[in-house]
């Protein structure tokens, strides 16, 4: 180690206990910038892998009509040959499947009592090999048997207000792609929770086939593309859109991230509450540790004095200060890393749970994720926030006079 | 032998409260290269003032001062500092070594400042400190060293990197007389030895006897400068320029 370092290095525990102090302040707020990040990264990840799973899926085709115009009549802007396009699609790398979909809506009804409500057609094999889960809170998820009953999934609010349950029989209305009424009959097959209350009142699914039967249309609404991994999206999606542009039909894709609204919320949410949180532990930390500084410089003014008369340059005693506050930043980070990721498998290793936020009906848990990256950028933020914090001190540090730094005891 | 250090009328006044206080009052003095020489008087006389002076760590209100050659008073911060580095070194009345550092890693910091090797710095180093008698304490921190110690680390750490001049102020206000004694003698010594040109100051008269040329303060004015004969070396004096006999008992 070159002189200057170590010089730098004593000088830093030269006062041992207020350098503790400094250290677990700095440590302190690097641990809690992890712990934060980690839980909110833990959130956004969850959120968006669970928006993915939950019928989002990572790319979504639709037809460019859909975007430019509301639909006159139900699927008047769907997907005509939509199989073609599922297979063109299904051939490019990463992607895992491609499950159609409708979207409709009308009404429902048991015989006592009507209900509008917003409808998904799915076909459930495909849903299912791309791991598309309903929240089943009661029955099973739907099955495609030719002949058989219709079957439908509700959400829990709409059973609630509909009064029924897993079993009872429930007649479905919808406007047809010619502009008529039709109705079918379904057997509830299952009860879903999505997690959000507004459209468990609503929520209802039911197998494609029925749907078009419903609607009197062989098109849809659009294709769910599943990938291998969330991190493949853009990758594929360059790589679909000149492979979709040959159809007669002009397509338009969307990813996951443009269509999901909500977690782009949460997400901006959280960011604003983290940069929030992160400047007032940043300047905590700084303001802390230049004081710190400021004790240890007046402290050493006589040896500063000392350096001087010897011919030390200013910017040698500037250099030295810096380099003492970049290394208690970096002692910090190393502690706060160290004291952040322990405290994170602890929490982790407990198993929390926080309580439904509003909106939401169930309980979340608490995880940190370990981000290395968030490591990386707090300990060079605090490093580098330190270093130049400590350069107006060291100067004035460096520009004493010499004769009145010899003299002060 | 050539002329080291002039100062030519030399004035340094301080402000306080709404006076200017004047600390050195025309003081002319002028040193040769390997002269061993006391600046003497009393507190308050200017004796710390006039090193300072002549170690470029401060400016004077009126008059100049040459060493070697140069005009001290009109070079720039930057070139001051240099001058420091290379030409002059350092002994302080409270030794003033860095704590953190053990004794040769003190002694190794003039070279350390002035860009040199590693290796070169602890050769040099560790001459210095043999020069002092300290090797075997080379490895120990100041707060395990006597004070006696410390200030001889100090002269080391002041002659390590062979300047013209060496200004010790007080040197010996920290130490009993047996190891202020032995501090000017060893100082007397290096500048026999090596030739290296010394200006201390002192208000002990006992470490007066054997210097070989005291100029004496008082209220900021020269009074006396007073040169040892070179063949007595007892009790004949020889004041300033004008080689006037003056007694020895004069002078104590």
């Amino acid at each position: 180690m070159s002189k200057f370092l170590l010089l730098a290095f004593r000088n830093v525990f030269r006062n041992r206990r207020r350098t503790l102090m400094t250290l677990l302040m700095v440590g302190g707020g690097v641990a809690g910038l992890l712990l934060v990040g980690g839980f909110f990264a833990f959130m956004t990840d969850g959120l968006r892998e669970s928006t993915i799973r939950n019928g989002l899926g990572h790319i979504q085709i639709f037809t460019a009509e859909h975007f430019r115009r509301d639909e006159v009549h139900v699927l008047d802007t769907g997907i005509d040959n939509w199989r073609h396009v599922a297979a063109t699609v299904a051939s490019a790398q990463h992607v895992r499947g491609v499950a159609p979909r409708i979207e409709f809506y009308g009404m429902v009804s048991n015989g006592q009592k009507s209900s509008v409500y917003m409808g998904s057609a799915v076909d459930p094999d495909a849903e299912r090999s791309l791991g598309f889960s309903a929240n089943l809170i009661a029955g099973h998820d739907l099955t495609a048997k030719p002949g058989a009953e219709v079957q439908a999934l509700i959400g829990s609010g709409l059973a609630k207000s509909m009064n029924v349950k897993v079993g009872d029989g429930l007649t479905l209305l919808a406007v047809t792609s010619d502009g008529a009424l039709n109705g079918i009959d379904v057997e509830i097959a299952g009860i879903v929770q999505t997690g959000v209350a507004d459209l468990d009142a609503r929520y209802l699914r039911i197998p494609l086939t029925a749907a078009q039967r419903l609607l009197q249309s062989d098109r849809v609404t659009n294709l769910v593309v599943g990938l291998d991994a969330t991190s493949n999206t853009d990758r594929v999606y360059d790589e679909l859109i000149p492979r979709l542009n040959g159809l007669p039909q002009q397509m338009e894709l969307k990813r996951w991230i443009d269509l999901a609204l909500f977690y782009r919320q949460v997400r901006t949410l959280f960011v604003t509450i983290f940069l929030f949180l992160g400047t007032i532990v940043f300047f905590m930390v700084v303001m802390s540790s230049v004081n710190t500084l400021l004790m240890a410089m007046f402290e050493r003014t006589r040896e500063i004095g000392t350096m001087l008369a010897m011919g030390t340059p200013h910017s040698w005693i500037v250099g030295l200060f810096m380099t003492e506050a970049a290394l208690l930043g970096l002692l910090g980070a190393a502690v706060g890393i160290v004291g952040g990721s322990l405290a994170g498998a602890l929490l982790n290793f407990l198993n929390l749970h926080l309580p439904p936020p509003p909106g939401l009906t169930s309980e979340m848990p608490f995880r940190v994720l370990h981000m290395p990256w968030l490591m990386a950028a707090a300990s060079l933020l605090v490093i580098i926030s330190l270093a130049l914090a400590s350069i107006l001190p060291a100067i004035r540090a460096s520009r004493i006079q010499i004769t009145e730094a010899l003299a002060h005891v | 032998m050539n002329e080291l250090v002039t100062a030519e009328a030399v004035s340094r006044s301080f402000p306080l409260d709404h006076i200017q206080v004047r600390a050195l009052d025309e003081a002319s003095l002028r040193v040769c290269c390997g002269e061993f020489l006391a600046i003497a008087g009393p507190s308050g006389s200017g004796k710390t003032t006039l090193l300072n002076l002549i170690g470029c760590i401060d400016k004077p209100t009126s008059g100049r001062i040459l060493l070697d050659g140069e005009d001290t008073t009109k070079l720039t911060p930057a070139r001051t500092t240099a001058l420091r580095r290379e030409k002059i070194g350092f002994v302080f009345q409270t030794f003033n070594l860095i704590p953190v550092f053990t004794a040769i890693e003190n002694v190794e910091f003039p070279l350390l400042v002035q860009g040199v090797s590693g290796s070169e710095r602890r050769r040099k180093a560790a001459a210095a400190l043999e020069s002092v008698g300290l090797s075997s304490r080379a490895r120990h921190r100041p707060d395990l060293l006597s004070g006696g110690e410390r200030q001889r680390v100090a002269v080391a750490r002041a002659i390590v990197h062979h300047p013209a001049l060496v200004l010790a102020d007080e040197p010996t206000a920290n130490l009993d007389t047996q190891n202020a004694t032995q501090l000017i003698d060893l100082m007397r010594e290096l500048n026999r030895n090596l030739g290296l040109t010394f200006i201390f100051s002192t208000h002990d008269q006992r470490l007066l006897e054997h210097t070989p040329r005291i100029v004496r303060l008082c209220d900021g004015r020269v009074v006396s400068d007073l040169h040892e004969a070179a063949a007595a070396g007892t009790a004949t004096w020889l004041e300033g320029d004008r080689h006037e006999q003056v007694s020895a008992a004069r002078v104590s």
